[in-house]
């Protein structure tokens, strides 16, 4: 019971996901945040393995990511947004093959866990992560825009990024998959929403100081790994 | 895994535009025209490939396959996608040569032909996947792709906006994809498609799902999916407001992009032999689209709109075909509207150029008469025009089809494709009867001399085609079966129909010979019929109400729960 309990904590269903979005809160290292979501859902995943998950129970993470998902559209601190949509993602894991669980986990949170480390760049060039604010950063930062496109696109389940795999995953129980799928097109209304009230508009009148281009290149091979990884790791790839 | 000439030619023709993608991606720093020569050349060799494996299958009618040896990531090239990958090769190429002058003064350049690319890239993805995952991956990035593409003006709202909206249905259609391709795989343990297919053959009713047949499930999803892919009533909104991305997208989403629904059911055809309701779905909302989009694109005054509406029409038209069992035609539809298709749309600018040219001074009688000093035209009698009208067209085509299919009364799908083509033939008709001439019996001659070069080329034609895309008569004779309705029901809608297209050409022409056509004073149901139609139907208004409300909901919870 006390493993079920931690599990609740772990791999966060509302209400008990508060401790986890107030950790996040409370954490204003972007670094931290990255960390800790990367780490969070395994223990979650370490409680929840030997548990068996009852039939009826499987109700409360779909509402519970159902509900994180609905919150998703109209957020627009891009931290608080990959905190939700981890909170979302990660509900989703209860009702994963339980052989499948660890690397759900990690496929689900590795693109929120980027999301925080570009709201921090984000934050140190206007002082916010705040979509809508500012506006017409592909004009002003493409590489920037270009990394905040790509890992929406992953956060989002976008193929070929891991977490397609994972959601196509979570659609062997027929009767829930609907729900499923209907969680999964609230993701991606929200990220159109998010990712347009930062990308279009017209371009910053004083200038902003893009990402490098190593910086760059460095994330694009960081997002090339995880996908091939899944690839091959999904048996698409030789 | 077996590598060859043949084997490999699938795999070249899906890597080329993305190598070309790759290459803008890394050498973006260059020049525009080194940009726009690296992708048209690229362009032309994923054509020239296309073009060579279309020819090598005709040699050797032989499907083509390439795996990656996993589970899935499979090519396939059969008459389907052999044909479909030329189409689209093509009309990529053009769209390429055509964007390089078009987009020069554009930001944006590299980014733009690295998206047209990857476009092309994924849509011949689609079109050769050999399994359901390469599909959905396919399927599913083409509605990200054409998002950004729509979307490519970043200052401009409006493209915004109705970027995502497109991006927001195509979504819409993904889902119940990806829920059939689930469907299929918790039934018969695979995701290669032709042997899913096989398997399907097999045990049609093995695997009841949702209280019904599993193909009939699937065959539903998979309706739904191509609904939202190709506009159909109700999920059209987005089409005709995709205008407002660049001219170039617009031509390939129109000549091709939209088609994609046409191909997915024709992916489908062996589940759809054993869903035949749902063919009767796909005729019903087919038939409503094409009325919609047809009556919504007369009362437009912007030609990239009016255009927008005509493609809607031209898909409903093309699901009509696939619902009544003909899904070779629709695939020979949606090539021949893309292409014609493509041309109005890369023609417009000029042709609003030219407009802007012209006086805006209306050619009737009393300015050719009077300004162009041309002689009085005429028109014939309008009882005989009438019965030539209703007459002609329906011999022309019933002796083309006789010629080449014999006993085409028997099939239903076959029927109602002579009333399309039957009121179509009058259309043309109609409209060379309203056109004064000095000599209207030459002139109605030659219309009907073209009518039977045009049918008769379109039969045969089309007949042709239907042999290559479904070389197995059974294949075809079981469509055709799974479309059909009971006599019963089918002879007396015919009677009716016939009744109805007579009686209603009649009183068309009357009212053109006797000017009655257009009331000075219009009733208030009309003015009310014209506001309806002025709204779109109110569609986009409803969907705007359920977007707002959702998302005051969300605002609420966020409210509710902020600490949460």
């Amino acid at each position: 019971m006390m493993k079920l309990l931690a599990a609740f904590l772990f791999l966060p269903l509302f209400p008990f996901s508060m401790v986890f979005n107030g950790l996040l809160s409370k954490l204003g290292n972007p670094t931290a945040r990255f960390m800790l979501l990367l780490a969070w859902p395994q223990f979650g995943v370490f409680f929840l393995h030997a548990q068996p998950v009852p039939e009826f129970f499987i109700a409360w993470p779909l509402l519970s990511s159902g509900f994180y998902a609905l919150r998703l559209l109209t957020v627009r601190d891009l931290g608080l947004w990959a905190g939700f949509l981890a909170c979302s993602a990660l509900s989703l894991i209860w009702i994963a093959n339980p052989s499948d669980m660890p690397m759900v986990a990690l496929w689900f949170s590795i693109p929120p866990a980027l999301l925080f480390l570009l709201s921090g760049a984000l934050e140190r060039r206007f002082g916010a992560a705040y979509s809508g604010l500012y506006g017409g950063l592909a004009g002003s930062a493409p590489k920037l825009s270009g990394m905040l496109v790509m890992t929406l696109l992953a956060a989002i389940a976008t193929p070929p990024f891991p977490g397609f795999f994972a959601m196509l995953g979570l659609l062997h129980r027929t009767g829930i998959a609907p729900a499923v799928l209907f969680i999964w097109l609230l993701w991606g209304w929200a990220a159109i929403r998010l990712m347009q009230g930062f990308l279009s508009g017209s371009k910053e009148p004083t200038p902003v100081n893009d990402v490098g281009r190593s910086g760059a290149l460095l994330f694009a091979c960081l997002l090339g790994v995880i996908v091939f990884a899944s690839l091959y790791l999904k048996g698409g790839a030789p | 895994m077996t590598f060859s000439i043949d084997g490999l030619m699938p795999s070249c023709i899906v890597l080329v535009p993305f190598l070309s993608a790759l290459l803008i991606l890394l050498f973006s720093s260059g020049t525009k025209r080194q940009v726009a020569r690296l992708s048209v050349g690229m362009s032309a060799i994923t054509f020239f490939l296309s073009a060579a494996s279309l020819i090598l299958y005709m040699l050797d009618p032989q499907p083509r396959w390439l795996s990656s040896g996993g589970a899935w990531g499979s090519l396939y090239l059969d008459p389907l996608a052999s044909v479909m990958a030329v189409a689209v090769a093509g009309i990529s190429l053009v769209v390429h040569v055509y964007a390089v002058r078009y987009m020069a003064e554009e930001p944006g350049y590299a980014r733009f032909y690295t998206l047209l690319d990857l476009m092309t890239g994924t849509i011949l993805l689609m079109v050769a996947a050999g399994d359901l995952v390469t599909l959905l991956i396919a399927w599913q990035l083409i509605g990200v792709l054409l998002y950004f593409l729509l979307g490519h003006d970043l200052e401009r709202p409006a493209a915004q906006r109705y970027a995502f909206w497109t991006f927001f249905t195509y979504r819409i259609g993904d889902l119940p994809l990806i829920l059939a391709a689930a469907l299929l795989y918790k039934a018969y343990g695979t995701f290669s498609l032709p042997v899913l297919f096989e398997r399907i053959a097999e045990s049609p009713d093995a695997y009841p799902v949702f209280g019904m047949p599993l193909p009939l499930a699937v065959g539903l999803l998979v309706a739904l999916a191509a609904f939202a892919r190709s506009a159909q009533f109700p999920l059209h909104t987005w089409l005709p407001y995709t205008m407002e991305g660049p001219t170039p997208v617009s031509a390939l989403m129109h000549a091709g992009i939209v088609n994609a629904g046409g191909f997915i059911i024709n992916r489908f055809a062996p589940v759809f032999i054993h869903a035949g309701s749902v063919l009767h779905l796909v005729f019903a909302v087919g038939l409503v689209t094409a009325v919609m989009g047809s009556i919504l694109m007369l009362t437009q005054n912007d030609i990239k709109k009016s255009l927008g509406y005509s493609t809607m029409g031209q898909m409903g038209f093309m699901f009509v075909e696939c619902g009544v069992g003909a899904f070779s035609l629709a695939i020979y539809h949606l090539i021949a509207h893309g292409l014609f298709k493509g041309t109005l749309f890369l023609g417009a600018g000029s042709m609003i150029g030219d407009a802007r040219k012209q006086d805006g001074i209306p050619h009737d009688d009393v300015y050719t008469f009077v300004v162009e000093r041309k002689p009085v035209t005429s028109r014939l009698p309008w009882m005989l025009a009438a019965v030539v009208t209703v007459v002609v067209p329906f011999l022309v085509l019933g002796l083309s089809r006789w010629l080449v299919g014999g006993n085409f009364v028997g099939q239903q799908g076959a029927i109602i494709l002579l009333f399309f083509g039957w009121a179509t033939g009058a259309q043309l008709l109609f409209a060379t009867y309203r056109l004064r001439a000095e000599n209207p019996w030459r002139m109605m001659i030659m219309i009907i001399l073209s009518l039977i070069v045009v049918v008769a080329g379109y039969t045969l034609i089309e007949h042709a085609f239907d042999l290559f895309m479904y070389p197995d008569r059974t294949i075809r004779e079981k469509i055709y079966a799974a479309a059909s309705i009971p006599l019963s029901t089918f002879d007396p809608l015919v009677a009716v129909l016939t009744v109805t297209i007579v009686v209603g050409w009649l009183a068309a022409y009357y009212a053109s010979a006797s000017d009655k056509a257009r009331s000075p004073d219009p009733s208030p149901a009309r003015l009310a019929l014209y506001s309806l139609i002025s709204r779109e139907f109110y569609a986009a208004d409803v969907y705007a109400f359920f977007a707002q409300t959702v998302l005051a909901l969300s605002r609420s919870m966020n409210v509710w729960s902020r600490w949460l």
